[in-house]
Parts: structure tokens; C-alpha cells; sequence
């Protein structure tokens, strides 16, 4: 191929000629850098729908069973063993009512 | 990379960059997506960029094609952009423009051809650094440009002739 091609072909090019960059570029690269700090403090994340659903969904679980628990009376846990050893006669008192059945022996019957 | 060098990194190649992008898809939003995902991946990972290989304008411009070309194999699955055999339609001088012709001539050419036409004829960029931005050999890269100019002579041939030159002749 002769040279006064390649220059014919390269002047004929050179008739489109594309735009530079637009300035709203400078914002979408230069505003989205952040550190890591200040994403922490201001960032935000794309959350996909069904991640997002089953999240909010397992947090109203988590709730409500909470929420039960602590509407349940508290079962006092029984005592050890150590502390049952420890007790004091004054615990026992005497019986109101008392009725007492009377089993005759088999010796009595004779 | 510290913020001053990042952001004279991205004064002192949007535009070529942007440029490459706009005449690789033909559209301003499509190139300002690319850019701005080029740039962040700059951010994200400085360490990629290794001075001892190359230019930063090859390692960015070897990013862009990157992205570029993932769009473009998402946007047409089934096509190959290494398929050099697929030639350009002739323009059609009566409905376009002569930069919408030369727009859409070059536009028509396979990706790999196409991204050799405009670093070399619109970026004015040496073949050894064509070669390092597309991670190609640099006879690869000759072999495109070759093959990229011939397709669009073809295409162009009207407008070629129009300008005094008998085309097919030589």
C-alpha cells in the first residue's frame, strides 16, 4: 500500500472527531472515591430485594421471640444440692388437720 | 496512589480514554460508564499498575478495551471479536454525513481491528504502546491495523474517490 493512501485514508478519519470528556464525569469519579472511614460513616450498599426481604424477615422473627420471652413467668430454678443440705427445724409445723386412718393389723381380727 | 496523583492520573487521561470508549461504542453514556469503572478500578487497586510495563495511558487504556470488550461479549454472546474475515458495508453517501460515514464505517469493524484503527489513526499512539494496552504482540497489532485500514477503504471507497483518488487501482 503507497503512503499517499494511508495519509488519504488517515485525513479522511481525522473528519469525525469525538467529543472530550463531559464535566459530569469529573463528579462520578471524583465524588465516589471515599476512604474507608468515610464510608463507614456516610456509605450506603445495594442490597438485592430477596436478601433484603429475608433479612427484615429474620430480624421480626428474632423480635417476636423475644418479645414472648419475656412476657413468660420466671420458673425458679431448683435449689443444689448444697443448698439443700442447709435447712432449719423451724420450716417444720404442725399439721391443722390431721386425718388419720387406723389399719388394724391381721392379729387384731383373730 | 495518593489523592493528588490519582486525581492527575484522571485529569491527564479522561480524554483519551473517553475518546477511545465514544468511538469503540458510539455512545457518550455507554464511554462514561466505562471511563468512570476504569478509574475506580485505578482506586481500588493502584498496585496494578506496574510503571516498569508500560505507560499509565497503556494500562488504562488496556482496562478500558477490557471493559469494553466484556460489554460487548455481554451484548453479543454469540459473535467473536477476534473474527477478523467480517468486511464493512460500502457507506451510503446519499443519507450520512461524511463524519457520520467515517463514524459508522469504523464502528462496522470487528472490535480487535477497530481498537488498533483508532489508537493508531485518532490517538496518534505508537504501535509498540497499541501492542501493551491491548496486551497483543506488536505483529498482531500491525496485522490489525493492516487489515482494519483495508476494510475501511473498502467502506470508504465514495469518499475516497470523491477526493480526486481512484480507489482499487494500486
Amino acid at each position: 500500500m503507497e503512503p499517499d493512501d494511508d495519509l488519504q485514508l488517515h485525513e479522511l478519519l481525522r473528519e469525525w472527531e469525538a467529543p472530550n470528556a463531559l464535566p459530569s464525569l469529573d463528579g462520578r469519579v471524583l465524588g465516589r472515591r471515599v476512604s474507608w472511614w468515610r464510608f463507614l460513616l456516610t456509605g450506603q450498599i445495594r442490597v438485592p430485594v430477596p436478601v433484603g426481604l429475608a433479612a427484615m424477615a429474620a430480624l421480626i422473627a428474632m423480635g417476636v421471640l423475644l418479645a414472648r420471652d419475656r412476657g413468660r413467668v420466671a420458673v425458679p430454678a431448683p435449689a443444689p444440692e448444697s443448698a439443700r443440705a442447709i435447712f432449719n427445724l423451724k420450716d417444720f409445723q404442725p399439721v391443722e388437720n390431721a386425718r388419720v386412718r387406723v389399719i388394724r393389723s391381721a392379729c387384731a381380727n383373730r | 496512589m495518593t489523592d493528588p496523583e490519582f486525581r492527575s492520573a484522571f485529569h491527564g487521561h479522561k480524554d483519551v480514554l473517553y475518546r477511545f470508549a465514544y468511538r469503540m461504542t458510539g455512545s457518550a453514556a455507554a464511554a462514561e460508564d466505562v471511563v468512570q469503572d476504569c478509574f475506580l478500578a485505578l482506586w481500588r487497586n493502584p498496585a496494578a499498575y506496574d510503571p516498569g510495563r508500560g505507560t499509565l495511558r497503556a494500562f488504562l487504556l488496556g482496562v478500558t478495551r477490557n471493559l469494553l470488550l466484556k460489554r460487548w461479549r455481554r451484548e453479543r454472546p454469540h459473535d467473536d471479536p477476534g473474527d477478523d474475515t467480517r468486511l464493512c458495508p460500502p457507506a451510503d453517501l446519499e443519507v450520512r454525513e461524511r463524519a457520520e460515514a467515517v463514524a459508522h464505517a469504523v464502528q462496522s469493524l470487528p472490535p480487535l481491528q477497530r481498537e488498533a484503527v483508532i489508537l493508531a489513526e485518532f490517538e496518534d499512539m505508537p504501535l509498540e504502546e497499541i501492542a501493551r494496552a491491548t496486551g497483543a504482540e506488536l505483529a498482531a497489532v500491525k496485522s490489525r491495523l493492516h487489515r482494519g485500514r483495508q476494510n475501511l477503504r473498502r467502506c470508504l471507497a465514495p469518499l475516497l474517490e470523491s477526493k480526486g483518488e481512484t480507489y482499487g487501482t494500486r
